[in-house]
């Protein structure tokens, strides 16, 4: 079903143009407008922009819980029609089109919220102190940004006056620029604009890794993610060439196969191999954006950019968004039963990989990066073992808690002028006390601690996992304890036992602007598991039971999913699935026993820890240099690209060079010939034009005789 | 619409009339005299847009009065012309010294109407008067208000080699008509086997290419371009190119059977060949040679032939019957013909806001460093150049995709089809050629060190705004091709669709005329 936009039928709905739309209008006045008008205030336009496009995300989210069956907006295949884009035949038009529903509605109230937090927390994040002296170890941003700028470095006079970063409007008008990408991604009603909303997230998460480009680790960094997105991206891309190739002749007169509700209602036309082939493909796309096994080897590093970026792209929003896509397409991936299974189990491997490398790292930051890889194999897997709704309500309750953690992390690192390295401070809970409290908060929810949001989400997964394989189930208990003691760790070792400061540094707890995302974040991170949970007598712990109203919401757009697990196991067993709460009480201890484990070893006793690496050194080096992948990677395919390439540089240089010198030197040479025609005398241009009319008409003769 | 002329041809008087009263306010005494003309041209150019609006596309049929045809292809070419007529109008703003505000603003009047007058033209005379409506005031413009000697060289070249040009094209008309016994359009049924036919329409198709600046009728184009200022450049790619591809669409049209757009043109065999020629020659010369420049009004004076050429790739593929917008050449052309007219007009705009060594900006040094000096007029011109080189999301990316999609799937029959292809590659290798001098322009403005320190000039908020609106233009044309691609597509489903008798018997019209496929159909029954 089309409505157009506009129309009366589309009721509230037609505020969503306008979700993509304000924060490209605030991008786009702070791009024309910063460096000149705005300056110090570029924040404003952006942060207004998100907060625009925040009311009309909840405007649809109102509109669509509330949508009546028979209303457009009550039918899961409406499409709601912008305008006609581009036109291939005859009578069939590419639209630019919207689907809009439950999860088009969940993704972006988060990701216009997050957004808007971490738009806030970056007004001051983004800002430096004059008096500090720069003198971050590892190269933190705000360190390096400081050392880049001689300006900023230079002006040391006394007052403590925080002034903005160098690049301040560049990075709003990015951070502007993704909300729009990111909505565009999400409200795309067919897989065109989804192709141009992914590439354009790609680009921004591209140029926000690479803010700080006069650092080289920051420059390698962003051509890094770059690169590696690339790879999933063209299996995307060909898995849309196909989508168009083969269900051009199923496509009903004038639809354009790569609608959704057209491509859904087709697909089973296809081959079951035509199938597979398709989600194999586009689940390439999402392995590369959503960092999973073998391509998540560029989230770490993309830690170079600024924290909130990671905070906003690199957990919360843009990674999760492989997890969207394959969610979406749930009709073409339960019709391909072999690449759900691969689905999983890539989710599963990658959950338990990541989760072990955290353990032996001492970057915040990139602690945080291997978790999200581990959180997201969570998602992965959830959509693997068909709780397509589950792995959605993680996405939702991690946006907050991860968002929350990286915003705490960068609060230390601004605090410490960009020190980052455990090793290096400890026992900052006097000195940071809000920000101890909210990343306690946002650590207890990634560790799983019973009764907040992460502890509902996860657990739905590990019990979907345990129902449809307990190899699967098993690997994923075994993530939740080492997720629950990396997290731990890292919290005893940055804020718990004495007060070690790096010698130069004057930590002080964040502002304002920073200081109240946090507690927004923290509230979020205690409360939203409760959207996905309802009270029961009789449940876990006497009154709480899994599968709420956020399920019920969901439940049209992941009808695929549910129907195959339905017909797989039965009505009666899919029902019983969900119930039982020894795997809570389990997970909820095994939780807690991770937390006690880091408490022994990071606060009790330490030379335990040390002990421990002592005793096991190869496989805390394994860890230690995260298996030694990157390595790996350099060895069996940079390193031989590049000797390759040095080989066919010197080919280029001499032959194919020579030939393109050759090649362009025809149009110099024909240009040189001509151009003496080209002298300026009246008289000669009337020859020539004569002249080649002469000539053009001997070649028509010549030609109109054969 | 009905049959009364004045009620016809109302936007063009009322262009007309605004410059004639633009000419004799420009005289006046009174400094608000003087600048009253300027204001008065674009509220004429904004009446007439609105009058053309408010008729719409032509009823059912097309109407013929007094020589001329009222169709969807006029409907479409007078809504571009008053558009880009404004924005041309904004442009010139602040060009002309006070004293000739009057002549300049009544000049760009009288060539605006020229240009929708010949959409109209039914009519061998009128076709021919038309045109040189358009041309005549150009040349006026090149040398008016410049004490520059190359300005007045320029405009002089100009007037020489464009009677020239009129001499080969009335020349062509007068075989035409003799071929067919009569100057009417629709009444001349030319048969593509007359030998009088080919060489009365090789003649006027050279006539022809000198106003749309193709080879080897080109030669003037690039010291003109350079002579004259900036925002008269801009407007030279765009109103002399209009009513020559409008010349060559109803020249074509005269051969075309009433089952007209089966697949491509029916025309002679040299008629084809000659065009082939032309439109190779001209997208190849004019990229090679704008290669080798460092005169950027040079270089976008080779780019304005390139663009040319790649028209007549379009236009010679044709309209087609069936397949859709990317198998039909006349509407690519069409399409193209406004992109480019926008994004030639800004590019010309920049250069002419931009001074440097106290002069408007033209050799590329005086671009270096733009990027970090004027970052907006920078972007604006990146905007324009992108859209030249057919990046997307501008508008030159569709307009490049519908030109040569068009020639690849025309689908023609034979050596027709398969040389329709060879052009198509000529096509896009010429692409690549020129995508190295524009890359050149935009890598001056923001990798190059300042040389000439380029400022942009205070108090220009006309050009300013036309500026705004060539780029609002390009940029929303880039996303949303589909609005102007059903307008471009108009006079094609007006040519394909043969209007119902029914709806002729009817008619309002106090003069009921014939229309082409009336007459095709009295003959075929004959």
């Amino acid at each position: 079903m089309m409505v157009p936009f506009g129309s009366t039928e589309a009721g509230m709905l037609n505020a969503a143009p306008l979700v993509p739309l304000l924060p490209l209008l605030g991008a786009a006045l702070v791009g024309l407008l910063g460096t000149r008008m705005l300056k110090g205030a570029s924040h404003w336009p952006v942060i207004i922009g998100i907060a625009g496009a925040l009311v009309a995300s909840f405007l649809i989210l109102g509109a669509v819980a509330s949508a009546q069956p028979g209303t457009p907006a009550g039918q899961p295949d409406t499409t709601y029609r912008l305008f006609s884009w581009f036109s291939p035949l005859e009578g069939l038009w590419f639209d630019v089109n919207f689907c809009i529903d439950a999860l088009t509605a969940i993704m972006l109230v988060t990701v216009c919220g997050i957004s808007l937090l971490v738009a806030i927390y970056s007004r001051d994040y983004m800002r430096v102190t004059e008096t500090e002296t720069p003198e971050g170890h590892e190269g933190g941003p705000s360190a390096a940004e400081r050392l880049a700028d001689p300006h900023v470095h230079g002006h040391q006079s006394g007052h403590h006056q925080p002034v903005p970063e160098r690049g301040y409007e560049r990075y709003f008008a990015f951070i502007g620029l993704f909300v729009f990408s990111m909505c565009t991604l999400v409200l795309a009603g067919n897989f065109l604009l989804l192709y141009l909303g992914w590439e354009a997230v790609g680009l921004c998460s591209y140029l926000l890794i690479g803010f700080y480009y006069q650092r080289p680790a920051a420059a390698a960094a962003a051509k890094k993610a770059f690169l590696v997105n690339r790879i999933g991206d063209f299996g995307f891309g060909l898995g849309i060439l196909f989508l168009y190739l083969w269900l051009s002749p199923w496509a009903p007169d004038g639809r354009s196969p790569l609608d959704y509700d057209v491509a859904f209602a087709t697909i089973h036309r296809l081959d079951t191999w035509q199938i597979t082939t398709i989600a194999l493909l586009l689940f390439c796309g999402a392995v590369g954006k959503s960092a999973q096994l073998p391509l998540y080897v560029w989230l770490p590093d993309a830690m170079e950019g600024p924290s909130p970026v990671s905070a906003l792209i690199h957990a919360a929003t843009m990674v999760t968004a492989g997890v969207y896509m394959v969610v979406r397409c749930g009709e073409i991936f339960v019709q391909a039963p072999v690449a759900l299974a691969i689905v999983a189990a890539v989710g599963a491997v990658t959950a338990l990989f990541a989760a072990t490398i955290a353990v032996a790292q001492y970057d915040m930051k990139r602690i945080l990066a291997y978790s999200t890889i581990s959180q997201l194999g969570y998602m992965f897997l959830g959509v693997g073992v068909l709780a397509a709704d589950s792995a959605i309500f993680h996405l939702f309750t991690h946006a907050f808690f991860k968002a929350l953690l990286f915003l705490g992390a960068g609060s230390v690192m601004h605090a410490l002028a960009g020190i980052i390295d455990l090793r290096q401070f400890g026992g900052l809970r006097r000195v940071l006390p809000v920000t101890y409290a909210t990343f306690v908060i946002g650590a207890l929810a990634l560790a799983g601690f019973p009764l907040l949001s992460g502890f509902f989400s996860k657990d739905e997964i590990i019990h979907a996992a345990f129902a449809h394989h307990p190899v699967l189930g098993t690997i994923g208990l075994i993530t939740a304890v080492l997720t629950a003691f990396y997290t731990f760790r890292m919290v005893f070792m940055a804020f718990a036992g004495p007060e070690r400061i790096p010698a130069g540094t004057h930590p002080h707890e964040s502002g304002r602007w920073m200081l109240v995302p946090l507690v927004l974040l923290a509230v979020g991170a205690v409360g939203a598991g409760y959207v996905g949970v309802h009270m029961k007598a009789g449940g876990f712990l006497g009154f709480i039971e899994p599968h709420g109203p956020f399920h019920r919401f969901l439940a049209p757009v992941v009808e695929p999913y549910a129907a195959t697990l339905h017909a797989r196991v039965g009505h009666e067993a899919a029902g019983a699935a969900h119930e039982g709460h020894v795997l809570m009480y389990i997970s909820a201890l095994l939780a807690i026993a991770g937390i006690l484990v880091a408490y022994v070893l990071y606060v009790r006793r330490r030379d335990w820890a040390k002990q421990a690496r002592e005793a096991f050194p190869v496989a805390y080096q394994v860890l230690h240099n995260k298996y030694y992948v990157d390595e790996l990677n350099d060895a069996a395919i940079v390193r031989p690209l590049w000797d390759s390439s040095r080989v066919l540089f010197g080919v280029d240089r001499i032959v194919v060079d020579g030939l393109v010198w050759a090649v362009s030197a025809v149009p110099r040479v024909m240009g040189f010939l001509v151009r003496p025609l080209q002298n300026g005398a009246l008289q000669s241009y009337g020859v020539s034009m004569t002249a080649g009319m002469a000539v053009i008409v001997l070649i028509v003769w010549l030609v109109s005789r054969t | 619409m009905n049959g009364d002329l004045f009620t016809l041809l109302a936007p063009e008087l009322i262009v007309i009339g605004g410059a004639v009263l633009a000419l004799l306010l420009g005289l006046g005494a009174s400094p608000g005299a003087r600048s009253a003309p300027r204001a008065l041209a674009l509220l004429s150019v904004f009446a007439a847009f609105l009058v053309t609006w408010y008729y719409g596309p032509s009823p059912a049929k097309p109407l013929e009065l007094a020589g001329m045809r009222f169709d969807s292809l006029a409907y479409y070419i007078r809504l571009i012309a008053l558009s880009v007529g404004a924005l041309v109008l904004l442009v010139h703003w602040h060009l002309p010294h006070p004293a000739e505000r009057g002549d300049v603003f009544a000049m760009i009047l009288f060539s605006l109407a020229g240009i929708m007058l010949t959409s109209l033209a039914n009519d061998l005379v009128l076709l021919f008067l038309t045109i040189e409506l358009v041309s005549i005031p150009t040349y006026i413009l090149v040398s008016i208000g410049r004490s520059d000697i190359r300005a007045q060289e320029a405009g002089l070249k100009y007037f020489f080699l464009g009677t020239l040009s009129a001499a080969l094209l009335v020349y062509g008309f007068s075989f035409l008509y003799g071929a067919a016994g009569t100057t009417n359009l629709s009444r001349m049924q030319l048969s593509p086997a007359g030998g009088f036919v080919t060489i009365g329409l090789l003649l006027a198709f050279a006539g022809v290419a000198f106003k749309i600046a193709a080879a080897p009728f080109h030669v003037y184009a690039a010291d003109v371009y350079q002579g004259a200022a900036a925002p008269v450049t801009g407007l030279l790619g765009f109103f002399p190119k209009v009513a020559g591809f409008v010349a060559l669409i109803k020249l074509l049209f005269l051969m075309q059977p009433s089952d007209l757009l089966t697949a491509g043109w029916n025309m002679p065999g040299a008629a084809f060949v000659f065009l082939w020629v032309v439109a190779a020659a001209t997208m190849t010369l004019g990229n090679v040679l704008g290669l080798m420049q460092t005169n950027v009004k040079r270089m976008l004076a080779y780019s304005s032939i390139a663009h040319s050429g790649y028209m007549l790739v379009a236009l010679l593929a044709g309209p087609v019957a069936s397949g859709g917008p990317l198998r039909d050449g006349l509407s690519a052309m069409l399409f193209y013909i406004v992109v480019y007219g926008i994004m030639n007009l800004g590019a010309f705009a920049v250069l002419a806001l931009i001074q440097a060594r106290g002069r408007p900006a033209e050799e590329l040094d005086d671009l270096a460093g733009l990027g970090r000096r004027e970052p907006l007029a920078a972007l604006a011109l990146a905007i324009c150049v992108f859209s030249l080189m057919g990046l997307p999301p501008t508008a030159g990316f569709f307009a490049k995709v519908y030109v040569f999609s068009a020639a690849i799937s025309n689908g023609a029959a034979g050596w027709h089809g398969l040389s329709l292809i060879v052009l198509a590659v000529i096509g896009l290798i010429n692409s690549a050629i020129a995508a190295g001098y524009y890359l050149r322009i935009v890598a001056t403005c923001y990798l190059r060190e300042p040389v000439a320190e380029p400022i942009a000039e205070p108090r220009t908020a006309g050009i300013r705004l036309g500026l705004l609106g060539c780029c609002i233009a390009i940029l929303v044309i880039g996303v949303w091709p589909g609005g102007l691609l059903y307008m471009s597509r108009l006079p094609f489903y007006d040519l394909s669709a043969p209007p119902a008798v029914a709806t002729h018997s009817n008619a309002q019209s106090p003069e009921p005329a014939e229309t082409t496929e009336q007459v095709y159909a009295k003959e075929m029954n004959s």
